[in-house]
């Protein structure tokens, strides 16, 4: 039976269900998690033409028969952290039939309108398509192991073999071959440079200096000082070149993530701080660029020197060779054990560091609020504890960072006093056919040999650390980007005809932000949306540009489905006036032309002839070029919306949103900014949200949003007819403007 | 000012699973009405408002511990129903592969198990020891307190804090 259930049916229910019905008969299923009484138990409600059968180790004989028929109304009650499928009987009796975490609850969201408008219009298969859409929207979960995914049918990386990690960071690497390799042919040069001197030495100590052999000390010091001449200028080129391609790497991962960063969806930056996003671009980006340099250069060279080291020593002489290797197996023990405490010790580490960066991201931008509530002392607290906390951690990490390479050198020198006593033992008895010389040169080799185990030994740490960083900035690269569905599908320009069909939307499923939205908006209609804080105008507008994608139903843009529009095009054809527009630090030009094709300086200046703002920045001694501040410091909040007015008038776009434009301002420049408005919104479709309900003295429509759902919508005057919540809203503003006009003329008086 | 109930002036009665009838001293009463707590994670007990069909709230039980028993062990027991967050008391089971975690856990609720796709914002842990969690699909368990974990849970979470 192919069937469509957001999980397989449990066995047990499974094995039930075949014996009460039909296999062909079941339409679809919901596998609950718990049971009715809130314990993580399986549970299911399997769909059928008619009725719905719930199975649940906490219904007697573990299984209920519901007919539709019996039904009034069926819906998903969600409470904290689970829900549950209520209905209500024809004899008016409510009733659970299944409980669940949240993971089920859209599926069985599903599955409730399903039995609703079944009861209302009868059984139609379309309404069952309507149930196999959302699974299928909800099917993202790996075939093999389960796993959820990101998206329907993207590629399970649970699944996929672990050289992907490696190929996301080769991408890195790659182009920078060329050069890697020169760099790696140089490093081998230095190398074979620095084994040649030992080697030297014994030649000067067992035969030159002996024999008194000027000539040859002569010869043997020329080639010694090429030896050292090409060494030293090889590795300057070398370090030269590395640091370039070293640049380049660490570059490129920036540009990714800052790239990365900017498509990314609102609803990743509502789970993430920015301090922390800021903090994997400046110093996980360094981290994982030193480890690059390290594994592409130092591993090689420091790999070549071992093996060069082995083959010269074991040609001199296997017994003192073997004497050499003996403390190497007790290093790499160690190392291992090293890697195994410092590993968590770092990955608090790194947490407590970015909580440092949230701080600071946090109170600096927002420090005049800090002045404001004279929170100084507190901010200073905070930070000093979140210090303190960095430290403290920093300390744990410090003792076996640093014990470390101390007992890994001890073990190393101890290595070298076992080869003086048996060499020098060999030496002195003379039979062995070791000479001194030999023996220097060996020592020599010795110590160099193990620089490398020294190097493996302690890469641990540094892996540990580039680790941590990498799972950072994959988090950020391998996030879901907003979906650009309609890539290149471009009309010659929005008529501005809105829809809104049955649209449902929760930020996190625990909570309905918006549902059962209809709302049509006709081209050149001025909108006005209006409700309580908190009643989800701003998400409606949210929705409608595009900051949230997940949610059900469609919006339609001149008939056409907003997600599969051009993303870029689309949002392009939207004017978005904010209540508290952001300035960024640039020119109030600049400012204005902010994200527009249009540069031309007469066009600026007409945009801000018409959102009534040439007139302030033209009186300022810089005018056009005036400077802003971070965050638009240097113009008032009223100034501020005129140039955002103006940057919408300069888009010239078909659809128009206010989001609150005159709510912080006072009223001679809400007559200012709403003149500007009203110049730019004529023969544009204009959604305003709004507070003062005389800032919609234009609208034709009036939208009324409460608790997430359209409760009026009309003409003004319709709304008024129908002294409904639009009514009361009036009533209150009138009656707090005459209060406001009383006050007014006391003060007057 | 929120209307704040006096705990001797109030009788609750259980009505649903979740739901409560309430009597007031001065005669008023209320039908199916939900409990909603004010400070779900850091106040169990304390500010718990009531709240009717249409999500109006009638007012505010400043501790619930305060009412008479009955109505306390209804209110407890309606807040137990509508608050889901199961608290973990051993971790069975961790794996990791491309920084999506699965856990595997023991609760007070029974044996688990979810995803956790970004532990930096998943997992928060708060002054007093306890921990708090949200899985990959929103939802939320605790760990009451971290120190009191077998030690092998407490290896298993710790790098996490």
């Amino acid at each position: 039976m192919s069937e469509t259930s957001n999980m397989p049916i449990p066995q047990k229910f499974r094995d039930r269900l075949n014996a009460i019905v039909k296999p062909e008969e079941v339409l679809f299923s919901v596998v609950g998690d718990l049971n009715l009484k809130g314990k993580y138990a399986e549970s299911v409600a399997v769909f059928l033409k008619d009725r719905v059968i719930t199975f649940d180790e906490c219904l007697k004989e573990e299984y209920k028969v519901t007919l539709y028929s019996d039904i009034e109304e069926a819906g998903i009650k969600r409470l904290y952290g689970n829900a549950m499928f209520k209905i209500k009987t024809r004899s008016g009796k409510k009733e659970d039939l299944l409980r669940f975490s949240y993971a089920s609850a859209e599926i069985a969201d599903a599955g409730a309108n399903f039995i609703n408008v079944t009861n209302k219009k009868g059984f139609s298969p379309d309404e069952v398509e309507v149930v196999y859409a959302v699974y299928n929207k909800q099917r993202s979960f790996c075939p093999r192991c389960g796993r959820k995914l990101p998206k329907p049918g993207a590629e399970c990386i649970n699944c996929s073999g672990k050289s992907k990690v490696i190929s996301k960071f080769a991408r890195y690497i790659t182009p920078e071959k060329g050069p890697l390799f020169f760099c790696m042919f140089l490093s081998v040069i230095t190398t074979a440079m620095a084994l040649v001197p030992p080697y030297i030495t014994k030649i000067l100590v067992d035969n030159v200096i002996p024999q008194n052999n000027l000539n040859g000390l002569i010869k043997i010091i020329l080639i010694l000082a090429v030896v050292y001449v090409v060494q030293y200028a090889v590795n300057g080129l070398r370090a030269y070149k590395l640091r370039l391609t070293g640049n380049r790497i660490i570059m490129s991962i920036k540009k990714d993530i800052y790239a990365k960063s900017q498509y990314l969806p609102m609803s990743f930056y509502d789970k993430i701080s920015t301090g922390s996003v800021i903090n994997r671009v400046n110093s996980d980006a360094a981290v994982i660029q030193s480890f690059v340099m390290k594994i592409s250069q130092e591993a090689i060279v420091q790999a070549f020197t071992l093996v060069g080291l082995i083959v010269i020593m074991l040609s001199m002489d296997w017994k003192l060779t073997l004497f050499s290797l003996v403390p190497i197996p007790v290093v790499v023990v160690v190392a291992k054990l090293f890697s195994r405490i410092i590993k968590p010790k770092y990955m608090r580490l790194w947490r407590r560091g970015s909580a440092i960066s949230t701080v600071l991201a946090d109170t600096i931008p927002g420090v005049r609020i800090v002045k404001a509530f004279t929170n100084e002392r507190n901010a200073i607290r905070k930070f000093d504890s979140f210090c303190d906390e960095w430290y403290n951690e920093d300390k744990k990490v410090a003792a076996p960072a640093a014990i470390f390479p101390s007992i890994i050198t001890f073990l190393v020198t101890c290595g070298s006093l076992v080869i003086w006593f048996a060499g020098g033992k060999m030496v002195i008895g003379g039979d062995s056919g070791i000479t001194l010389g030999l023996l220097v040169s060996f020592i020599s080799y010795a110590s160099m040999f193990y620089n490398p185990v020294n190097f493996f030994a302690n890469i641990g740490d540094t892996y540990q650390n580039t680790l941590a960083s990498a799972e950072k900035i994959l988090d950020i690269l391998d996030a879901e980007p907003e979906h650009n569905f309609g890539k290149g599908n471009i009309a010659p320009r929005l008529d501005g005809r809105i829809e809104f069909r049955n649209v449902n939307f929760s930020f996190d499923r625990s909570k309905k932000v918006l549902s059962n939205i209809n709302l049509t908006i006709e081209p050149g209609d001025i909108v006005g949306i209006v409700g309580t804080t908190g009643s989800g105008k701003s998400t409606l507008i949210n929705l409608l540009m595009r900051y949230y994608d997940e949610y059900d139903g469609e919006i339609l843009v001149d008939g056409e489905n907003i997600r599969n529009i051009d993303m870029d095009y689309y949002r392009n054809s939207i004017g978005f006036v904010q209540q508290e527009p952001m300035m960024f630090r640039d020119t109030i030009f600049n400012n204005i032309a902010y994200g527009s094709n249009q540069r031309n300086v007469e066009q600026v200046l007409y945009a801000a002839e018409v959102a009534n703002a040439h007139g302030f920045i033209s009186k300022m001694p810089d005018a056009y070029d005036t400077m802003l501040g971070e965050r638009g410091v240097g113009l008032s909040g009223g100034e501020k919306q005129r140039v955002s007015i103006a940057r919408a008038v300069l888009k010239n776009p078909s659809i128009l949103i206010f989001d609150e434009a005159t709510a912080a301002v006072d009223s001679e420049t809400e007559n200012l900014i709403q003149t500007a408005i009203e110049r730019l919104i004529s023969g544009r479709t204009t959604l305003m949200i709004a507070h003062r309900l005389s800032t919609l003295r234009k609208a034709n429509k009036i939208v009324v949003v409460d608790k997430g759902e359209i409760v009026e919508c009309g003409t003004p005057d319709e709304l008024m007819a129908l002294k409904g919540k639009y009514y009361k809203l009036i009533e209150i503003q009138s009656m707090g403007d005459l209060l406001r006009k009383k006050k007014e003329e006391e003060n007057f008086e | 000012m929120p209307n704040y109930i006096e705990s001797s002036a109030i009788k609750l009665t259980p009505r649903d699973r979740i739901f409560v009838d309430a009597e007031f001293y001065t005669g008023e009463k209320f039908e199916n009405l939900e409990l909603h707590r004010m400070f779900p994670i850091t106040g169990l007990t304390k500010y718990i408002a009531l709240v009717d069909s249409e999500g109006n709230e009638i007012g505010i039980i400043r501790d619930v511990e305060e009412l008479m028993p009955e109505s306390r062990d209804t209110a407890l027991q309606c807040l137990d129903e509508y608050y889901m967050m199961p608290r973990i008391k051993r971790f069975i089971k961790m794996s990791e592969k491309f920084e999506i975690w699965m856990w595997t856990v023991e609760t007070d609720k029974g044996i688990c198990t979810f995803e956790i796709r970004n532990h930096i914002t998943a997992i928060k842990p708060l002054y007093d020891g306890r921990v708090l969690i949200k899985d990959a699909n929103d939802n939320r368990y605790e760990i009451p307190d971290v120190k009191q974990l077998d030690k092998k849970s407490y290896k298993m979470i710790s790098p996490k804090l």
